[in-house]
Formats: structure tokens, sequence, C-alpha cells
């Protein structure tokens, strides 16, 4: 229960737009598409928003990072161990506290869809599932090469546009999420929003369709091009914001104008049913946790019933659970028996002895026939 | 009786260690013992003959018995798609599930073979080393009977003083023949090739038998069991269809029967045996319904040998050009290639037609080259009757050549194949090439015997040393 009673008019606003937002938990799924060294500003890219996301507040058990991985010790790399980001280009992005879930070629459109969607084996990690409700705001942010309609996955697949609207149907549908904020940094970035059409997605892109998204300078010592423009200029927003920052997601559609970014980002707002003038950009970027200030004592539930144990007909009362099978092994293991052991019809084998005792008397003779019978 | 005949066999051999005149010897009545010297052949040779299947056994059994048998079951140039031993295991857990084994692509036998096995599975290696003795045996008693045919028709040619005087070194004389049926079944049962087949269970040795089989049936005179051992042999792959041309042949000499397209006689006798032979494929191809209830096996079985749908490298000619062949001219090229076999029997029977034995190596040599799923244990079955013929080797003009490839060739081929899809560093091409040139030496050799065989033939018409009309010498070219 909440005291009102000291509090005036501002302090009430404040109070609802504390609890405007409507989600309990963030998550981030962080996704660089590309490997290879030539492609070390997509990682910097990602690690950087890994390093923003994690600085305001989500933890590692809510992100779920996957990279190629294959930059930090990178033969080629100059500073082994090291993924710098343009950010005064001393930031090491990659430092010793990253937790990569996916790495290296688990990196597919599979296990990316799988992630979203929450289809995983029963054998995987809870660092590797997206474990959100329908009370999680999510922030996926992609990253790589891609074309119109298409994002490249490690350079042997792809995933459309359709696929991924479709993802996000199905996490829909299965309430997982509450608000969803979708960044994509690649060339014709905004083919990827297109078709979307469930509830409750805004979504980001660094380029229309037609454009490419362009790098930001190349590091002369490291070799390759550190970052990407659009990624640059929105951490540099980034930077400013902090937990209790009130900052919206208008100011982050106007970060990167064409005169920075040479390409024109775009973005989406129509499948958002708030304004986006008042969605914080912590309500996506950052885990502000909802704390709940009660005076009472509640009573939670009932008291706790005693299992009544009849002495006479103990085990009738007991109810034993048990976990659905899921893996019959026994079934599997164990032979099964040979339900129709197949055996040649008689007619045949009749027919073909038959056969061969004719041209054996025929072939030499009856008179062997006394030998037999 | 008794006593003029071994007195006379006695001096044959007397003579040869004491060589009179050849003209002296060949007088004397050999051939009237042949019975009993037949007989003394036989328990002559029993003993060889038996040393050598034991030899051969036990070779087999210890090879069964090491770790080289799963290495050698897996090579290609020793199982096929059609003869793999792996498949028919496959083929039979299929059948044991309530499947039809023809499902899919993997089971391309026939089902007697599935009838066979299905009782024989856990003594499968018996049985292949079985087989290898059937065919030995059955190899051993045919050419010792064919010898003997050859003998008797020297003399007769002898006697009608149908040889040049100059051309009588070509005789053959009982000496250097004494051993060629032990040379066969050796050449047979110690060929690496033939031992690498049965060690991988390969089917291919069931085919040989029934093929020795046929081969023994033919020389000894029995109509309806050639027609049935080859109706077999072709029941199990098409190709030995080819044999009923040199087989007919055969009969038609043995029966005195002309070979005229006019005479009525000929074409009774070709109704006759292609009656008895289509008849037994019939009664095969019904049986074979009704043993799995289904014709699934005709598609699966012939059509899988005409239409070459498996691509798996062999030491054939077939899996290369179909693999780099476009789909629209796959017809015409499967058409080409398959007619490539059948062809050459009709000019060759009308040349060799006075030597149906000759035509059946010749056609199991054409088989074996040109059929789509060749192995190394068809080429060992025809390698097995070189030693017959080993009286042409100085005809022969490639000896060397060939069989210097020949060697070089099975060495490169586990090589070539270990580079291409293990190291990573050849690639298909050199495989290939190495599979031509085994394919150019195999038929190098089997037309130089040709050569060979017939020069030797036109020497024993013509006289050895070739005169033209003027008495310059002159030399025999094979045009």
């Amino acid at each position: 229960m909440l005291c009102y009673t000291s509090l005036d008019i501002l302090d009430i606003q404040w109070i609802w737009q504390f609890f405007s937002s409507g989600h309990t938990n963030n998550w981030a799924v962080l996704v660089c598409t590309s490997r290879f060294w030539f492609n070390y500003r997509h990682v910097a890219n990602t690690l950087s928003v890994y390093r923003s996301v994690k600085r305001l507040g989500i933890p590692d058990s809510h992100i779920v990072l996957m990279l190629a991985d294959d930059m930090a010790c990178n033969h080629r790399n100059p500073k082994p161990a090291t993924v710098f980001s343009h950010k005064n280009m001393e930031l090491n992005v990659y430092g010793d506290d990253v937790e990569v879930d996916y790495r290296g070629y688990e990196v597919t459109v599979e296990n990316f869809l799988r992630v979203l969607t929450g289809r995983l084996p029963p054998s995987t990690p809870r660092s590797k599932r997206l474990l959100s409700d329908d009370r999680s705001n999510i922030l996926i942010y992609l990253t790589g090469h891609g074309g119109n309609g298409f994002l490249k996955f490690q350079d042997s697949e792809e995933i459309s546009n359709v696929e991924l609207a479709d993802a996000f149907e199905q996490m829909w549908q299965k309430r997982r999420y509450n608000e969803l904020l979708f960044i994509i940094d690649t060339c014709q970035g905004a083919s990827m929003y297109e078709r979307f059409y469930s509830p409750n997605i805004m979504a980001l892109a660094s380029s229309q369709v037609g454009e490419d998204s362009l790098s930001h300078q190349p590091d002369l010592a490291i070799g390759v091009h550190l970052m990407d423009r659009y990624t640059f200029y929105m951490l540099e927003f980034l930077e400013d914001i902090h937990p209790a920052s009130k900052t919206n997601m208008n100011d982050l559609f106007k970060v990167c104008p064409k005169s920075q970014c040479v390409s024109t980002p775009g973005h989406r707002t129509d499948l958002f049913l708030r304004d986006p003038g008042s969605v914080l950009i912590t309500d996506f970027f950052g885990s502000v946790r909802k704390v709940e200030l009660t005076m009472d004592a509640i009573n939670l539930t009932d008291p706790i019933k005693q299992m009544e144990e009849d002495p006479v007909n103990g085990e009738e009362q007991k109810e034993v659970y048990s976990y659905a099978d899921q893996l019959p092994v026994s079934e599997i293991i164990h032979q099964k028996p040979k339900q129709k052991d197949w055996h040649p019809p008689d007619g045949f084998i009749l027919g073909l002895w038959t056969l061969i005792l004719l041209v054996f008397f025929k072939t030499y003779g009856i008179k062997h026939l006394k030998h037999i019978f | 009786e008794n006593i003029t005949c071994t007195k006379n066999y006695l001096s044959i051999y007397l003579d040869f260690w004491f060589p009179p005149t050849f003209l002296h010897v060949w007088r004397l009545d050999f051939p009237s013992c042949t019975s009993q010297g037949g007989q003394r052949f036989l328990v002559k040779m029993a003993a060889p003959l038996t040393l050598l299947l034991i030899v051969a056994v036990t070779i087999r059994a210890a090879l069964f018995r090491s770790s080289l048998a799963e290495l050698i079951a897996e090579r290609v140039e020793v199982v096929s798609p059609i003869t793999a031993w792996k498949r028919v295991v496959e083929g039979l857990a299929l059948l044991d599930l309530g499947v039809s084994p023809y499902s899919g692509d993997v089971f391309h036998e026939t089902p007697l073979i599935i009838y066979m096995f299905h009782f024989l599975v856990d003594y499968a290696e018996i049985t292949f080393m079985l087989a290898d003795v059937i065919t030995a045996v059955a190899l051993y008693m045919a050419v010792k009977e064919y010898n003997k045919q050859v003998f008797r028709k020297q003399k007769f040619a002898l006697e009608a003083d149908r040889y040049p005087m100059d051309s009588l070194e070509l005789i053959r004389s009982p000496k250097e023949m004494y051993y060629v049926p032990l040379k066969v079944a050796m050449f047979y049962l110690l060929n690496p090739f033939t031992i690498l087949s049965c060690v991988a269970k390969s089917t291919c040795g069931l085919n040989n038998a029934v093929l020795a089989l046929f081969f023994l049936s033919t020389i000894k005179r029995n109509v309806l069991l050639s027609a049935i051992f080859l109706c077999l042999a072709t029941y199990q792959s098409i190709y030995p269809i080819t044999l009923c041309a040199p087989a007919m042949l055969y009969f038609m000499q043995r029966q005195y029967i002309p070979v005229n397209f006019r005479r009525v006689s000929f074409w009774w006798f070709i109704v006759q045996y292609l009656f008895m032979y289509l008849g037994s494929l019939f009664v095969l191809i019904c049986l074979s319904f009704f043993l799995l209830g289904s014709w699934d096996y005709l598609p699966s079985v012939y059509g899988f040998i005409l239409s070459v749908p498996d691509l798996t490298p062999n030491i054939g000619l077939f899996w290369y050009f179909f693999a780099e062949m476009f789909e629209h001219f796959r017809l015409f090229f499967l058409c080409v290639f398959q007619i490539n076999v059948f062809f050459y029997t009709i000019p060759l029977s009308i040349k060799l037609k006075e030597h149906p034995v000759f035509l059946i190596f010749m056609q199991l040599a054409v088989i074996s080259i040109f059929k789509s799923y060749p192995t190394v244990g068809d080429v060992a079955l025809y390698l097995a009757f070189l030693p017959v013929w080993s009286h042409l080797h100085r005809f022969l003009r490639n000896i060397f050549l060939v069989s210097c490839v020949l060697l070089a060739c099975s060495a490169l081929f586990p090589v070539l194949w270990h580079l291409w899809i293990y190291a990573g560093s050849a690639n298909s091409n050199f495989y290939y090439a190495i599979t031509l040139l085994f394919n150019v030496a195999q038929i190098l050799l089997v037309s130089d015997y040709f050569y060979a065989f017939l020069r030797r033939e036109h020497h024993l018409t013509n006289g050895l040393y070739l005169k033209r009309k003027d008495g310059s010498e002159a030399t025999l070219i094979l045009k």
C-alpha cells in the first residue's frame, strides 16, 4: 500500500510515470552476425552496446550475447585480448568480464530464432536462454552485413525479414515480451523491420532501403575500421544516459542525422501502443527495478494443510507425482522384439526346391532317386 | 587293353624324356587311353588341388579374423553398390522390421540372395569361401575337359595332315598342358583381387561361382544346366546374357550343327536353347515375385544396373562421365555406354565361331571392363583364364607393358583415393585417370590375347614362317 498523503501533484505524476511502462524486468539480445578479422567493427559495435547496457543495470544473466568472438585472440590483432571501440580510442570493450553466450559457429539463424522463441532443447543452460515473460522489455540489437530484406549470418546463411517478423509474432503469442525495441545497424537495415506485424514493437535502423551503413574512421594501429557510424553516435548518446535519466525515445530517433551518418536512419513506431515520447531510454537499455514500499504486513497464503497420515491405508492417500516421461529410454534401449519375423512364403520354398530337384534328376537321371528314398 | 594302354602311356612319358622325332610321338594311340589316362590325371592332380584349396581357405580365414576385413569391405574398388555386403545386411534388417528392402536406395540384390542369406547370414564367411572354392574347382574341371577336347581336335587335325610342317612347334603337348587346370585354379584362388573380394564379402564371388558353373556345364555338354546357370548369372547382373552366343556356338560345334544361317538345324538349336534360357529366366522372375510378394525388385535391381543412378567412384568408366554430364544428354550417353557392352558380341562371334571358349574369355573380359559397376572380383574371373592361353606367349606383344600398368594402377588406387578423399590434395581427376589407365591396360591385355590367338590360328593354317610370293620373309599385322 502506498502512502499518498504527504505527496503533491508533481510527485503523483512522477509516481504514475514510475508505473507507466508496465514492465518488470529487462532483457537484451545482442547479436553480431559476422566473423573474420575485417568485420572487427561489428564485434566492437555489439560489445559497446553490451557495455552500455551492463552499465545501465541489465545483469549478464539477462543478456544473451552472440558473437563470433574471433577478434580478441585473432592472430592478426596487434593488441591481443582486446577489442577497442572508437570511443576515446582506448576503451577496451572486451575486458575480462565479458560473457559471450553464443560464440563462434553457434551464432546461427537457427540458434537465434530458438533463443527468441524459447524452443531450445531441455539441455540448454540458462545463460543461453531468453527467459522472458509477459512483463519483460527486450532490447534486440543486430549488426553485420545485410541487404534488402535479409541479414547475413556468418557468411553461410541468411535470415529474412519475414522470418524475423514471424519469430516476433511467436514471441507475442507466447507472451514472451511486454515491449520490444529492435535496433539494427546494417546496410539497408530498414528493410528488416518492414514486415513486423506484432504489437508493441519499436524498431530503429541505421539506413534505409537502398542505402549502405558506413563505418567510422579506421584505426591505423589495428588496421581495420573500429566501429560503424550509427552505433558510434548512438553510443555517444548513450554515454549521457544514467539509470535515472528521463531521456525518451524521440531523442534516440534524432541520433546520427544524415550529416554525420551519410545514411538516413529510420524508425518505426506504428506498432507501439505508447507514445514514443513517453518511453524512456532506460525502459529498454537499463534495468530499473520497480520497488513497492509497504508498511503493512501481508498475509500471503492460508495455513499450510498437514498431510493426514492414516496408519491403515497410508499408501492410498499419498499421490505420487512424477515427471512426464519425455525420453522413453527403456523403450529405446531395449531391443524391440521382432514382431514379425519374416520368413519366405511356403509356396516359394516349395516351388524353388521342386525346381532344383527336377533339374537335378533331369541332369543326372532318375536312378539317383533310389539313393535318396 | 589296359596293359597296352598303360604301356603306351608310359612310353609317351619316356619318349618325352628322350625326345625322338615329334611326329613319331604323335602317331601313338594316346587318345584311346583318355578315360584311363584321364582318371590317372584326376588322381594325380587331386592332391595338389586339395593343397591349393587348403592354402587358399587358410589365407582367407586368416584375413577374415584380422582387422583388415572391415577396411577391405569399405574399399570402393572391391565393393560396389550392387555387391556390397553392408547393403545385404541392411536389406535383411529392413526385412525383419517389416519394410520392403527395396524401398530407398540401399539394397540392390536379387530376392534369391535375400532367400539364401536369410538363413546363411551367420555363416557368411564360410559361404563366400565356399563360393570361391566352387569357382576354382569348377574352372579346374572345366579346363581339364577343355584340354582333352583340344587334344582330340589336334589329333584329328594332325592325322588329317592339316598342319603345315613348319608350324608343328605350335602344337600343344600334354606335358605343357598337364598343369594348366591347376594353374587356372591357382590363378583364381591366389589372385589378390579374388582374396580381397572374398574378404570383403562381395556378392561378386557368388556371381563368379555361377559363371564358373555355367562354364563347366557348357564344357560338359549339358544344355539344360548351362542354360539354367547362365540364367542365374543373368538374373543377378544383366550382362552375362552376352554369353548366350558362345554357349550356343559351343554346343553347335559339339553336336556338329553347322553354323549357317540357312540351315534349319541351326535355328532349331537356337530356339531350343533360348527356350530353356528364357523359360528358366521367367520361372526365376516369377519365383522372386512370390518371395516378397511384389515387383519392387525389378526397378531396384535391373533399373539400377541399367540406369546407373549411383555415381560412387569405382574402377569403371561410368561414374566420372555421368557425374559431369548434363541431364538432357544423360539418356543418350547411358544408351551409348550400355550398348558398348553388348555390341562386341556379334562381331566377335562371327570371327571366333570356331573357338567358342576363347569367345567366352573375351566376352567375360568385355563384360568386366564395360559393365556399369565393375569390381576387382570381375577382373579376377577372366584373369583366371589366362593360363589356358599360356601357349600364346610367344605371340603376345605387350606383356611387360600391361603387367606393369596393371600392377602400378592397382597400387595407385588406394593411394590416390586417400589423397583425394582424406588428404584433400588431389581431386577426382586423379582417381579417374588411374581408372582410365587400368581399363586401358585391361583392354590392351584382351586385345593382345585376341591378336595372339588369331595369329596362332593363322600360322597353324598357313605355316609359321610366312613367305611372300617371291620367297622373302613376310610379317603379319593385325588390322
